[in-house]
């Protein structure tokens, strides 16, 4: 008996620090936050208690509905295309593929960096002279050669494959011998007749304001539904850098997958694709589970790549309810607004934890 | 014999604190190039004196957020003994109430009234600026004798201003007339030039009044006519920067650029001129950005904290802020100074900068209890037009809506 209590005090004592920690870092600190946001609280004066004011503020407040909706539409779209892309990015990188571990480190190179740095060379990419609008430019200006090359491609491919099943062999429509020719070809093709002036490259610039822009997309929806065009380039940026992390989780689960299943099924006729959805999306449910409720905690408090945006964007098409909290808390010559951060800070963990909670009845954590 | 060795013991303690009884000042100021500056400043100018007098000056850089962080530090009591208070964040840095009223401490009278009054708050000054810095006209003098025009001088009009940028235009497709940003930092000079005031006598601002519309197409209007370009549509991070790379003839800056170009542009011949007059009301119009040094109330060590900001603020400090090339000086007197009659031409713009706060309408860089927040609706107004996405007209009411709201909820609390 006397062992036994031993071995729990030395448990405790192995937890203390952790507990310390997380008692004072967390629990003292959360307690104080609802504490304040329930008062008029500035840092510097008492705090007063003002009772539900500052949840009633919230809502006449104009920032904070147009960050309830960035973080709502970011969460959204974010986490169903990183979470989509990151399992077929791993189903790829699951297959004996030669070079797989230079695949793997290279896809993964993204999350390793630090997001300020991604941002600062996403901010240049953006620019209006940048790397983005530099190719869409070259895209529009040789959109002739390129149609040329795309229509070329595809015929000569159609005729060949027809040709060869004329001849009663078997040819699927993406041999590669038979590609390798058309890809040939059709290059030839588009480079002679640009040579021969058949195909002029159009002039022209593609001139789109990626970031200095309140415009919103697509114009035809409601207003609460229309994503900000700085806060879609925020999304292409925050998918490019978490693609990889959640992708290596799916790689660890897809190891778990008996092989004899893919096998079995391809006995049975079953294409890759058909492959993918009953028996990969299947395998890996809890994983999905867990990159879901991930995402979307990660993106619902997004705040860094807002932050150093910053002055680059109108704060109205980018802000967040994470940046709403840190703005109030640190205002320009103003007082801060403790109370009033901490009520949109409270929020923001109720909202979190509700659709937390949701997504856990349409995504079971365990695997049937 | 144990009693003596006890009693030279005792001496000799006697003596070594005697010779630490030294009072450590904390300094708090901004990152970036100023450590390197206070630290010659403290090693060159200042410090041997204070050393004498028993105090040690230690400072301490605050390289991310400086409002952010300072705010925190006064809460929190961790604050230096002196500290930079920003002329544009000062009114809610006096309302913590942590900031020592310095009437009864320091004489005032020295320093350029006009920079004082952006730190005076009824009757009672709470920072002692330590320099200013106006805007002017930067031109690169090739440019302009290419184009066979003259160089912005004194005379000039918005309209002739533009004139001459227009001609340098001609020159090249990759060189333009000017390099713009979307600020209403650099636009608030036009309007203040126009006549125009930041707020009017009942608090309210109005964007829709006809000299500031009119300071708003001129100014947007050189950007969205091809005459001048924002600086991040050539890859420059800055005005300065278009200056030293010479994609634009003229930038219009502060004597912050002079060290800028000594470093990044050697060869450049450049020159300054005063801002340009309206063409409405004859006047020039200019900001006046300062800091000022400020004292923790809750300083323990008030006393050495005024002798630290009395030598921060001296005559010796200011001359050498100023020959390094970084600010004008904010005492009166340094103003006849015969470092800005000498035929240079970094003693020629920091002359015209220094004249820049005494000539037309002159503001101090302060927007009341909003701070810098009072920008932010202008800004991206300005942007919306010098990027096509707007006319005039409707960025400026969208813009008037905004700082409506914002006034508003300041005004609430």
């Amino acid at each position: 008996m006397r062992a036994k209590q031993q071995e729990v005090v030395a448990a405790y004592l192995f937890l203390l620090p952790f507990l310390v920690t997380l008692g004072l870092f967390f629990l003292y600190a959360t307690v104080r936050a609802v504490y304040f946001s329930f008062t008029n609280y500035d840092l510097f004066n008492a705090p007063r208690w003002i009772g539900l004011q500052n949840y009633v503020n919230l809502f006449r407040e104009e920032n904070f509905l147009f960050a309830l909706r960035n973080s709502l539409l970011f969460s959204a779209i974010v986490t169903t295309v990183q979470t989509f892309g990151a399992l077929v990015m791993a189903a790829v990188l699951n297959q004996k593929i030669r070079g797989l571990n230079f695949f793997r480190a290279a896809f993964y190179m993204p999350s390793v960096t630090s997001s300020v740095v991604i941002t600062l060379i996403f901010l240049w990419m953006y620019q209006r002279q940048g790397l983005f609008n530099y190719l869409a430019t070259q895209v529009v200006n040789y959109a002739p050669q390129l149609g040329a090359f795309a229509l070329v491609l595809v015929g000569l491919q159609a005729l060949q494959v027809g040709l060869e099943r004329a001849r009663g062999l078997p040819a699927r429509w993406n041999d590669p011998a038979l590609f390798v020719i058309s890809l040939l070809v059709a290059v030839a093709a588009a480079w002679l007749l640009t040579f021969l002036g058949v195909l002029v490259p159009r002039g022209g610039v593609v001139d789109f304001v990626w970031l200095q822009t309140r415009q919103e997309v697509p114009g035809v929806f409601p207003t609460f539904l229309r994503a900000p065009v700085p806060l879609i380039a925020i999304m292409i940026q925050n998918i490019f850098t978490t693609i990889p992390t959640f992708m290596l989780m799916f790689l660890a689960a897809l190891q778990d997958v008996p092989k004899s299943h893919y096998e079995a099924a391809s006995l049975d006729g079953a294409t890759p694709v058909q492959q993918f959805f009953h028996i990969t999306i299947p395998a890996v449910q809890p994983v999905t589970f867990l990159v879901v409720t991930l995402s979307l905690i990660g993106t619902l408090q997004m705040f860094d790549q807002v932050a150093i945006f910053g002055n680059a964007v109108p704060t109205r098409s980018v802000i967040t309810l994470a940046y709403f909290v840190y703005q109030r808390m640190f205002p320009g010559a103003q007082l801060p607004e403790v109370g009033f951060a901490s009520a949109a800070a409270m929020f923001l963990a109720a909202l979190t934890l509700l659709i937390v909670l949701i997504q856990r009845r349409f995504i079971r954590s365990e695997a049937s | 014999m144990k009693r003596s060795t006890g009693l030279l013991l005792a001496l000799s303690l006697t003596a070594c604190s005697a010779a630490l009884a030294q009072t450590t000042v904390r300094v708090q100021g901004y990152g970036g190039q100023d450590p390197a500056i206070m630290q010659r400043l403290l090693n060159e100018v200042i410090g041997d004196d204070l050393q004498a007098e028993g105090i040690t000056v230690q400072y301490e850089p605050i390289e991310t957020d400086y409002n952010a962080v300072m705010t925190n530090n006064l809460s929190a009591g961790t604050a230096g003994d002196v500290f930079y208070l920003p002329g544009e964040v000062a009114p809610g840095f006096i309302a913590t109430g942590r900031v020592q009223p310095l009437n009864d401490l320091v004489d005032t009278e020295p320093f350029i009234d006009a920079l004082l009054e952006v730190y005076t708050q009824d009757g009672q000054v709470y920072g002692i600026p330590k320099d200013f810095n106006t805007l002017a006209i930067f031109y690169n003098e090739d440019l302009f004798d290419e184009a066979e025009v003259d160089y912005p001088n004194a005379d000039d009009t918005f309209e002739s201003f533009a004139e001459k940028l227009r001609a340098v235009r001609e020159l090249d497709p990759g060189i333009y007339g000017a390099c713009l940003s979307a600020d209403f930092a650099r636009l608030g000079a036009f309007a203040y030039a126009n006549g125009w005031q930041p707020f009017n006598e009942d608090g309210s601002v109005s964007l829709q009044d006809e000299a500031f519309v009119d300071a708003f197409e001129f100014y947007t209007g050189l950007v969205t006519e091809g005459t001048a370009v924002q600086p991040s549509d050539v890859g420059a991070g800055w005005p300065g920067d278009c200056l030293a790379n010479e994609q634009a003839a003229v930038a219009i800056e502060g004597a912050w650029i002079l060290g800028f170009l000594r470093d990044n542009a050697p060869n450049l011949a450049y020159g300054a001129a005063p801002m340009p007059r309206s063409d409405e009301t004859g006047e020039r119009g200019n900001f006046v950005y300062s800091v000022a040094w400020a004292i923790n109330a809750d300083s323990p060590n008030q006393e050495a904290a005024v002798r630290v900001l009395e030598a921060l603020t001296s005559e010796e400090a200011q001359q050498f802020i100023l020959e390094q090339g970084l600010a004008i000086p904010s005492r009166e007197a340094l103003g006849e100074l015969d470092y800005f009659n000498e035929d240079d031409p970094e003693a020629q713009a920091n002359r015209i900068i220094f004249e820049g706060a005494s000539d037309g309408n002159v503001l101090g860089f302060q927007f009341g209890n909003i701070g810098t927040d009072y920008m932010t609706p202008i800004n991206n107004a300005i942007t919306a037009v010098m990027t096509g996405q707007a006319d005039a007209a409707s960025a400026l009411q969208s813009a008037q809506s905004e700082l409506d709201a914002i006034l508003a909820r300041a005004g609430a609390r």
